[in-house]
């Protein structure tokens, strides 16, 4: 399998599976995605969407195979140099994963403090993600007294705020109405073409419409014949 | 720590009254073992002469002893001297000696050792030294006394021990639960923090640093408690009345050992919080 052979690899899957119990979630799963790419990661629920990309930051095990990311060996990293993968890696997930009691600076301040980055760099750094998304103007107010879509900008600018070389999301729309999603697909348009390789799992063929981009189609857990879709 | 508020002042309270326990056993083999140390410090061992001695062999004696270095001070006491410290001890009694016709009670010389020869192993074996020394009838002191306090002192020690190993295990349990409920209370936010890329000691160090602080402050109120025993129970001895004198005797925990007590606490309760996150680290593998 020669995939994109141009571009450097950023994410590597070779012949990954793996089982819960008797189900398995992925079976015997190979593909190369480039730096710089937009690819949509599609298939119904429980297809293994999710158990993929927990794969891509250390968070689960495969079984078989291997994975690597941004030259990294996931699949033969010590617990202890997971974290530093992690800060290359932007996470954006469904349920966004905010502190509550943490004002919308600080949730996105987050992944900042924990390398111990100065409080000047990182109101910088935060002002400047917050800007991104646009939602600099509630960095101030906690994420219960945000949207719903509001909230995602929040999440997806956590994750960009460190400036990392691929951004996942996983059913990053999957609580947003579609005119929404539209403007959260063209936010990571946007990463994307600022140069960070761009995953995101969805179920949602919305989604599939606004992107023109390279589709993989997980079902039950086996890799489909690759597509691209014309927007 | 202000999370949970409630937990953690029970947390402390809990921890002080499980090391308060401690330190009551602590301050008790304290004060026995400076009793001890003043029993034998006060020990006068009684040096017997054989009977019909000559002068001579008295000064000899006494030569050989005040020339040994073990010796602090020495005083002779002849027959008659005993004889009549004897009656005026126990004047009802003396006419049983009357009856005997001649002075029964030997010569002696009363022996302080220098404070280096205090231990009761030394005073053993001095005696037994001067026990061999010729014209010495008898070597005695209160050695029943001495053998009695310090298997007090050995026993204290052993259930000291025991009940320290057992509520300081107490005191890491409580604590450990303490810090269990806040990772629980916060299993979303370190969740949160891993993903982002959190090493596991910018996680852990927080908590380790909370159950060190939780088990300081329970070991400083455990002192706390311990002094306002410790005055009333004076209090007490004094408005009794029968143990004057002995209330000034008796003798608080030594800044050191208070200083001890709170590193000991601070150690259990980083020992506890590292037993919560060991295990919630496991859970969540």
């Amino acid at each position: 399998m020669a995939l994109l052979e141009q571009a450097p690899k950023m994410i590597q899957l070779i012949h990954v599976s793996k089982r819960y119990d008797q189900r398995s979630a992925l079976s015997d799963v190979s593909f190369e995605i480039g730096k710089g790419e937009f690819v949509l990661l599609m298939g119904p629920s429980g297809a293994g969407k999710s158990t993929l990309l927990r794969m891509l930051i250390g968070a689960e095990q495969p079984d078989e195979g291997q994975i690597f990311v941004h030259q990294k060996n996931v699949t033969t990293l010590r617990r202890s140099e997971i974290p530093y993968l992690r800060r290359k890696v932007g996470t954006v997930f469904q349920d966004f994963r905010l502190l509550p009691k943490k004002s919308v600076f600080d949730n996105v301040s987050l992944p900042l403090l924990v390398q111990g980055i100065s409080s000047a760099d990182i109101r910088r750094k935060v002002t400047e993600a917050l800007r991104a998304v646009g939602v600099d103007h509630k960095r101030d107010q906690l994420p219960a007294g945000l949207s719903t879509g509001e909230q995602q900008r929040v999440c997806i600018a956590r994750a960009i705020v460190n400036g990392p070389v691929v951004l996942l999301a996983d059913e990053p729309t999957g609580n947003l109405d579609p005119a929404l999603t539209s403007e959260i697909i063209e936010l990571f348009k946007l990463i994307n073409a600022r140069g960070t390789t761009v995953v995101v799992a969805t179920h949602d063929p919305l989604v599939m419409e606004q992107v023109n981009r390279r589709v993989l189609t997980l079902s039950q857990g086996t890799l489909l014949p690759e597509r691209r879709v014309m927007g | 720590m202000w999370t949970n508020r409630a937990t953690t002042m029970v947390a402390i309270v809990t921890t002080a009254f499980t090391l308060a326990c401690v330190g009551v056993f602590l301050l008790l083999y304290v004060n026995l073992l400076a009793a001890a140390g003043w029993l034998q410090d006060d020990v006068k061992i009684m040096v017997y002469l054989e009977d019909r001695l000559s002068s001579d062999s008295v000064a000899d004696i006494e030569q050989q002893l005040r020339s040994d270095q073990a010796v602090a001070s020495l005083l002779f006491i002849s027959k008659e001297q005993a004889l009549g410290e004897f009656k005026a001890q126990f004047p009802s009694e003396s006419h049983l000696l009357e009856g005997l016709g001649q002075n029964p009670l030997p010569a002696s010389f009363v022996v302080a050792l220098s404070p280096s020869f205090h231990s009761l192993d030394a005073i053993n074996r001095w005696a037994e030294r001067v026990r061999q020394v010729a014209g010495v009838s008898k070597v005695d002191y209160n050695q029943d006394w001495i053998d009695a306090l310090a298997k007090v002192i050995h026993s204290i020690e052993l259930v000291a021990i025991g009940i320290g190993v057992i509520l300081s295990a107490a005191a890491v349990t409580i604590i450990a639960n303490t810090i269990r409920l806040t990772l629980f209370a916060r299993r979303d936010e370190i969740a949160i923090l891993r993903l982002i890329g959190a090493t596991t000691s910018f996680i852990h160090i927080p908590y380790l640093l909370e159950g060190a602080v939780l088990g300081a402050l329970g070991s400083a109120l455990s002192l706390v408690m311990l002094k306002f025993m410790y005055e009333l129970f004076r209090q007490q001895m004094r408005a009794t009345g029968r143990f004057v004198g002995l209330d000034n005797l008796i003798a608080f925990l030594s800044p050191s050992v208070c200083l001890a007590l709170i590193a000991l606490g601070m150690g259990l309760g980083f020992a506890g919080s590292l037993v919560s996150i060991r295990r919630f680290g496991e859970a969540k593998a």
